[in-house]
């Protein structure tokens, strides 16, 4: 009994940490939420559910969400598709897989500001190297559509290696003598991956899809740098607004509303 | 090893003396000033503050501000609502100050501008700087919307400058047709606050407008016309090309000024760059009030910036006089007459020696006074927020215009709903 409560109170500090930083924080931005502020005006005033009554009505708040939910499942399925195929690849042994794995890596390695500068040059439609290798003139970055999908694109570029690291490393906690067990009772290639590599995989890419997915959800850099947000190209209307809220103080209200939305600026 | 420390010891005490307070202690006040870059060369503006240094014996410090208005707002929000006493004088965009007096960030300076002397000034800017009927700045120098035409280009085929924008769009189809590689007539179509300016006058000239008595109204049948006028020009006659989508002011100068345009809609200041020596369209140039829709008046947006007093300012009577000498009638000339502000004061528009110097100025007296300011409201920085991109949108073919007005009436009402 005294045990356990000598225990507690060991435990205490970190909890009342994690309850300042991390619950505070959500009751708080919840309250906000509540409230039409304009802290320039001093204007403070309770409104109930109303902001979300009118991002309910906001096709701006409906277009973003339905980009920003396009984005992450289109993203995060091919880079796990691809990121277990590479793992698979380079968890046999050949001839200088160090070197490899490290080479695999490079996309992640790179600032995602750099990559998406890099993108941006790649997807141009006079001078880019995507369309000169393709014979084509496409305006990658310039039609939502497209734009849209050189996005997507652009981060399955980057984060598989991430996925294939992680599924790598899965794998080689995969014991070998159940791989023989297997070969032995005659299973096939196909059979020891559904019956075996998979299921003992499992916790691992649970937890890929974890990371990847809140990661593709709130995305911004990539998108903002590879698109500029929609500033240029009347094209993507949508997420200008949202990005300088955040950089004009007079507008908190906006900006404080827009805090949900800010997902919208993947709208490419 | 006794030097340094003598040397460092007079530069403290140097230091001192320079700082403000110690200044006051011997009498001498001095007017921190904040403003955004001066046009052109800087030395007469320099000139008229030392002139003023003479005439009150009050020192005036001016600091220039970052180029882009965006960050001298910031700038303005950020140290006001922090409640800076750094700077006495500001200068600011027609379209801040009723949302700057609404935050009690403005001295109120209805003692400066009676009654009486108010029409002595433009009437669309003394719109923009009174708010609850109290005024917070005093109007220093004015912008409005033009309509640039080539004179000898009409006058060859015969037509006159165009009254209502039905006739313009006949003109420029006409001529384009028989001109090749002219575009019709451009203007600035970006996403920005300008794109702003640009749609309000379509909208006034069809008799809609944003605002009317405090409520949203910018959906109606009239401002949807309008819009649809502006799409209309570029998709459907043609006479606009869709690089005006991405347009801001000096792209579409550029375009006129090298003799590929022959209507551009712009502000005042392009005229004096024309008509510059080794200018291509010299002499080539017409100026008039912007056309309308049929049966209405026309109408330009106003621009300019305002001269107000910081409320927290430690010496408001000195910066009173500042504000009061900047704006009266000599300094106004001297600015007209040197970087080409022009004047808030209508009288001018009639002073023989600005006529004799910039013959162009007694035009202006007609679209100076009728032009409008932009929805006179403190939220207009919100409201403005959700315009651009809808409008954006509409001309780029994007959304209908009814869509985007819809959808910006919406988000307006949401604006406003936060007075109630």
């Amino acid at each position: 009994m005294r045990g356990t409560d000598r225990g507690n109170s060991f435990v205490l500090p970190a909890l009342l940490l994690l309850g300042i930083i991390t619950i505070y924080p959500v009751i708080y931005v919840f309250y906000l939420s509540l409230h039409r502020r304009l802290l320039i005006f001093d204007i403070s005033r309770y409104v109930g559910f109303d902001n979300y009554l009118f991002l309910s009505k906001d096709d701006r708040f409906w277009n973003a969400l339905w980009n920003t939910v396009y984005f992450t499942s289109v993203s995060v399925a091919l880079e796990l598709a691809l990121g277990l195929s590479i793992a698979l690849l380079l968890s046999r042994p050949f001839r200088f897989k160090g070197v490899v794995r490290a080479i695999v890596l490079i996309p992640w390695a790179i600032p995602t500001v750099v990559s998406a500068k890099m993108w941006e040059w790649i997807y141009n439609t006079d001078f880019g190297i995507l369309n000169f290798l393709l014979g084509i003139k496409i305006n990658w970055l310039g039609s939502p559509f497209w734009a849209m999908n050189s996005a997507v694109f652009m981060d399955v570029w980057k984060t598989t290696p991430f996925v294939a690291i992680l599924l790598m490393a899965g794998l080689q906690v995969i014991p070998r003598e159940i791989y023989q067990a297997a070969r032995i009772d005659g299973a096939g290639g196909w059979a020891v991956f559904r019956r075996i590599t998979l299921p003992l995989l499992k916790p691992v890419i649970l937890v890929v899809l974890i990371f990847r997915t809140l990661d593709a959800f709130r995305v911004f850099d990539a998108v903002y740098v590879l698109t500029g947000g929609g500033r240029q190209t009347p094209q993507r209307h949508c997420p200008y607004t949202p990005t300088r809220s955040f950089s004009r103080p007079s507008s908190s209200d906006t900006a404080q509303h827009y805090r949900w939305l800010y997902s919208c600026v993947q709208e490419a | 090893m006794l030097k340094p420390s003598i040397i460092s010891g007079l530069l403290i005490v140097l230091l001192c003396a320079c700082t403000a307070r110690e200044v006051e202690e011997k009498g001498i006040i001095t007017v921190v000033f904040k403003h955004g870059k001066i046009a052109g060369d800087p030395e007469p503006f320099r000139r008229l503050l030392d002139q003023f240094e003479r005439k009150t014996g009050i020192k005036v410090k001016d600091e220039t501000l970052p180029a882009s208005t965006d960050e001298q707002h910031q700038f303005y929000v950020i140290n006001l609502e922090g409640k800076s006493s750094d700077f006495d004088v500001l200068s600011m965009d027609v379209i801040w100050v009723p949302e700057f007096a609404r935050a009690g960030w403005l001295s109120d300076l209805s003692g400066l501008l009676p009654e009486s002397a108010r029409n002595e000034f433009f009437p669309g800017p003394i719109q923009a700087v009174t708010y609850n009927e109290r005024v917070y700045a005093i109007p220093w120098y004015i912008d409005a919307g033009l309509l640039y035409y080539r004179k000898e280009i009409l006058d060859k085929y015969g037509f006159s400058p165009p009254k209502t924008w039905q006739e313009l769009v006949e003109t420029a189809r006409y001529i384009m047709s028989m001109e090749r590689g002219l575009y019709g007539f451009i203007w600035q179509g970006k996403q920005y606050e300008g794109l702003v300016c640009n749609v309000l006058e379509y909208i006034w000239s069809n008799g809609g407008d944003v605002l009317d008595d405090g409520k949203a109204v910018i959906y109606s049948p009239e401002n949807i016309e309008a819009l649809r006028f502006m799409r209309d020009m570029i998709a459907e006659y043609k006479i606009t090309p869709p690089l005006v989508t991405t347009a801001i002011e000096e792209p579409t100068r550029h375009i006129f000024g090298s003799g590929k345009a022959l209507f551009m809609r712009n502000w005042p200041y392009a005229w004096n760059i024309f008509e510059r020596e080794g200018s291509p369209v010299k002499g080539k140039v017409g100026v008039t009030t912007l056309p309308s829709f049929p049966g209405k008046d026309s109408a330009s947006t106003l621009g300019g910036w305002q001269l107000g007093v910081n409320r927290y300012s430690r010496n408001p009577e000195a910066a009173e006089k500042l504000v009061n000498f900047l704006t009266s009638p000599e300094a106004q000339k001297t600015l007209a007459l040197t970087i080409g502000y022009k004047p808030t004061r209508n009288s001018l528009y009639r002073d023989r020696d600005l006529i004799r110097e910039q013959p162009f100025i007694a035009g202006l007296y007609d679209v100076f006074m009728k032009a409008r300011p932009r929805p006179v409201s403190p939220y207009y920085m919100m409201m403005t927020q959700v315009m651009q991109p809808e409008l954006s949108a509409a001309i780029s073919g994007i959304k209908s215009p009814e869509e985007a007005l819809d959808s910006a009436q919406k988000q307006i009402e949401y604006i406003l709903k936060v007075e109630e």
